[in-house]
């Protein structure tokens, strides 16, 4: 049974909402700008990545009054509140963001900081983890080294006591937002 | 007894002695199960499960070949690749990597194969400190101790001991609480990364394909291992590689399922190739792939499906004996079930013997094994050959090969036995105390007596069916022979209810198990060609049994031991086609026969399904409609296929007192659930739980179903 973007982008959002992440629907860049602005807590460190540059995501950021770090963002990677990186794509069945993370910037705003951000375009969301294999595929064999992260909701643990606590080495709060014209190509954040 | 099998049970009792512990081991293993099952709801687990044991075995078969293409693929990628054949090779070249680069803390994330070589044993030689950052590793590694679980190395201690631990390390109260632990640890850990000159990880799966590898956290700290420190090493199994990115999918769905009840875990990094450090400095990546005897287990004929482990944990979660003892007992550094293989080939078999005697058999590991292991026939293997090594024990060696190879001495000596054991039972059937040093046997549980008379002698003794619409053979098996031959009587009153011919032949011996399962084969063997002599000489239509230990050394053994003795194979193999347990071989004659009694007025009945019923053969639905056809009402227990602590020989000679454990949690079970009678298909079971329940003077009776259908029969 194949099923319409609209279902699977449905799926997507229960699947996240599951694990703890959280999905939002943004109309415009400025909508999702004013959201992380509104959540983000504190400095925001911005790798480089396709979508930032398009949507000339630091600009308008510190246009509402973020403080945002592009450039090397090791030193501020360690004491930052957010980061924001765009993905490739998601997956409707376990709510996962794949991100294409081979330079070090994306990896560091994607670990360190307490609240992760993440752009995905509504429209790039496969059913399920075998449907990403050809996509891995192409990503694996267009260079190394390559670095590609599968992340599923916020960082967990359950470590004492069997209890699940949220936020152990990674990000405590993971929001995917969800927006409209950015790049169709699945190889591309 | 040993140095080392007296050291282990000193080990038990320590263990045993920790109830708080067991008890949380036993709520973990329930929480799991529930999970678990609402985990693979929309999924097929035995064709997930059989794809994966396929594609493993299609590397294991080949796996130089394709061990030689991974290290082609990854080195073309950049990274370093090394194979080391065993442990010091591993760290020897970890530690002069370190060297090089003049290392002085490494951060290591949780790797299996890392514990296995005492890795951070050999950094800490040349000076190096290391850090494990998973934090169950952590809290464990600050203890001085070892994982006592795979997926969740501190499951055996609780937050009051962690806050005492995280307090020494901080010179500060801290506080009994779990965020506040958590959160110290990460801001403890943020620092090392972000300092330290090696990272270490391990791999969940390396890819032939394209020479990439899949690592597997919830916390993300393998991530940060991959991405701050300049160097990384990651150390993986050789049996580990999968051949391409769909099976490494495959593996991908089934392993946070099956380890932790997660459709996916938070982090699934891919690496290939050394990703670039700081702007854009080159970074290394070393990946040693570690031999260390796997090698070994993959040319082993009898071992060699270990090979497909996956590392999810899951036989430890659902293990009676893990459960009542923990991993640091019942484990080595690999633990669990398949920790006892591992250690036979990884470390050798000296520390896999306790290992090996301590598991019961109960197949509940084989249930979840996501690769489809069968745990419990690789572990009687292994205790086969240690047996060669170490021979059986005085006791059962004695048993075995004098008097259990020559059944008229052994049928002579359980009639002697009978008549001498007047002054212990009295009138009863069962023996409560034994004097001296034997009471340890009656402490817990009363022991059943040898019965007056034998089944045989009873049965030559009851009425013939005249024109039988079937002759069925039955073998009768210690048991039931000499200890409940009323299950044979109601079986033969139910038969003739039903006009089935009943022939029980004279010159069947023992099943062999009991040798079998200890390691003698030979003698099992002597057993075998014994009893497949007598049955076939009945030329009956099926053969029948009321205990499924026998059924399965008659369908399963049988023909495995004689398989090379020409005059006997085609016999065995034609006895086991026909060979059914009582409730089968019933519910397929009486499949179309109307209501034995009104329904739900014969009384309440809680039924206990025996380990090799319901998992050595699957049957589990016949007893219950069996006994609603009876018109008994069904209340199911808790846990009504958890083992009942009876293991054969185990509670007796082997672990009697990891055996009292495991029984005291079926006891508890079948009085909540305040039935009449507690049912179950194993004159074995029958034993253990009659004993519990006079023992604890309970009124609850114990039967065999077909002594339950008998009962209801109207001609009685």
């Amino acid at each position: 049974m194949i099923k319409t973007p609209e279902a699977l982008l449905e799926q997507f959002c229960q699947a996240a909402s599951r694990v703890g992440a959280r999905t939002v629907r943004c109309l415009s860049a400025k909508a999702a700008v004013d959201y992380i602005v509104r959540h983000a807590g504190g400095t925001i460190i911005l790798p480089d990545f396709p979508a930032a540059r398009q949507l000339n995501l630091a600009e308008l950021l510190r246009t509402q009054g973020a403080e945002v770090i592009c450039g090397d963002l090791f030193q501020a990677a360690t004491t930052a509140a957010a980061g924001i990186t765009g993905a490739n794509f998601g997956l409707a069945d376990t709510g996962t963001v794949v991100i294409e993370s081979t330079a070090q910037a994306i990896r560091l705003a994607s670990t360190l900081p307490e609240r992760h951000f993440v752009l995905l375009n509504p429209h790039k969301i496969l059913p399920d983890h075998m449907a990403a294999v050809p996509i891995l595929r192409r990503l694996h064999s267009r260079q190394s080294p390559d670095f590609i992260a599968f992340i599923t909701g916020p960082s967990r643990t359950a470590d004492i006591e069997r209890v699940l606590t949220i936020g152990a080495h990674g990000p405590r709060e993971l929001h995917i937002l969800l927006l409209d014209g950015l790049s169709d190509d699945f190889l591309e954040t | 007894m040993s140095r080392r099998a007296r050291q282990y049970r000193h080990l038990i009792d320590q263990a045993l002695s920790d109830v708080r512990r067991q008890d949380a081991l036993h709520r973990f293993g329930d929480a799991y199960l529930a999970a678990r099952a609402e985990a693979f709801a929309d999924l097929d687990f035995e064709s997930l499960r059989h794809d994966i044991a396929v594609m493993k075995d299609t590397v294991r078969d080949d796996w130089p070949h394709q061990l030689e293409k991974f290290m082609q693929q990854a080195a073309a990628t950049g990274a370093k690749v090394f194979l080391a054949p065993d442990a010091q090779a591993a760290n020897t070249y970890i530690t002069d990597l370190a060297q090089r680069h003049d290392a002085r803390l490494a951060v290591k994330s949780k790797s299996m194969a890392g514990e296995e070589i005492a890795l951070n044993h050999a950094l800490e030689g040349i000076g190096i400190r290391v850090v494990e950052t998973d934090l169950g590793e952590w809290i464990v590694q600050l203890a001085g101790q070892r994982p006592s679980h795979m997926v969740m190395p501190a499951i055996h201690m609780f937050r009051d001991q962690v806050a005492e631990l995280f307090g020494k390390l901080t010179g500060e109260h801290e506080a009994e609480d779990i965020a506040h632990l958590v959160e110290l640890a990460r801001q403890t850990l943020r620092k090392e990364f972000l300092h330290a000159d090696l990272g270490i990880s391990g791999a969940n799966l390396a890819v032939v394909e394209d020479g990439s590898l899949a690592l597997v956290t919830n916390e993300g700290n393998a991530r940060l291992v991959a991405t701050i420190p300049p160097v990384h090493v990651v150390l993986v199994g050789i049996d580990k590689l999968v051949p391409c990115l769909e099976d490494a999918v495959k593996v991908l769905q089934v392993l946070p399922r099956n380890a932790t009840a997660q459709a996916a875990s938070s982090y699934v990094t891919w690496l290939r190739g050394p990703s670039p450090g700081r702007d854009q400095q080159p970074r290394e990546l070393h990946i040693v792939l570690l031999d260390n005897g796997r090698s070994k287990l993959a040319s082993s004929k009898e071992s060699r499906d270990a090979w497909r482990c996956l590392r999810c944990g899951a036989c430890a979660n659902v293990c009676p004996v893990y459960q009542t003892i923990g991993g640091h007992v019942f484990g080595h550094v690999y633990v669990g079930a398949i920790g006892i293989v591992l250690t036979a080939f990884l470390h050798g078999l000296d520390d896999a013997a306790e290992l090996i005697q301590a598991c019961i058999g109960c197949r509940a590991c084989v249930n979840v094994c996501p690769a489809h292991i069968d745990l419990e026939h690789i572990i009687l293997g292994l205790r086969r050959r240690l047996a060669e090594t170490e021979g059986v024990g005085l006791i059962k060696d004695l048993l075995f090969k004098r008097v259990l190879r020559n059944r008229r001495l052994f049928h002579g000596l359980l009639r002697t036995a009978s008549r001498m054991q007047k002054p212990l039972t009295g009138s009863t059937s069962s023996v409560r105390h034994l004097p001296l040093f034997f009471s340890s046997l009656t402490e817990w549980r009363t022991l059943p007596a040898i019965a007056p008379r034998p089944l045989r002698d009873l049965l030559a003794e009851q009425p013939l069916v005249a024109e039988p619409r079937l002759r069925v053979a039955l073998f009768g098996g210690c048991a039931a022979e000499f200890v409940l031959p009323d299950i044979g009587l109601a079986l033969a009153r139910v038969f003739r209810h039903f006009n089935i011919e009943l022939v029980y032949p004279e010159d069947q011996s023992c099943c062999g198990i009991p040798a079998l399962y200890s390691g003698d084969a030979a003698t099992a063997t002597e057993l075998a060609r014994q009893s497949v002599l007598a049955l076939t000489k009945t030329q009956a239509d099926a053969v029948v049994t009321v205990c499924p230990t026998c059924t399965t050394a008659l369908t399963k053994h049988f023909p495995e031991l004689l398989a090379e003795d020409p005059a006997l194979a085609d016999c065995a193999a034609g006895l086991a086609a026909i060979t059914r347990d009582a409730a089968v071989l019933l519910a397929e004659q009486l499949a179309d026969a109307s209501p034995v009694g009104p329904a739900n007025t014969a009384g309440t009945v809680t039924y206990h399904d025996s380990c090799h019923l319901r998992r050595g053969s699957d049957v589990y639905l016949q007893p219950r409609r069996l006994l609603a056809t009876a018109g008994w009402q069904l209340t199911e227990m808790a846990h009504p296929d958890r083992c009942c602590g009876f293991g054969g020989s185990y509670s007796v000679l082997g672990q009697p007192t990891i055996a009292r454990a495991i029984a005291k949690d079926k006891l508890a079970d079948i009085l909540a659930t305040s039935a009449e009678v507690v049912a179950a298909d194993c004159p074995g079971c029958l034993i253990m739980l009659r004993g519990l329940l006079e023992k604890s003077n309970a009124p609850t009776r114990v039967a065999h179903s077909v002594q339950l259908l008998a009962d209801t029969l109207p001609d009685k």
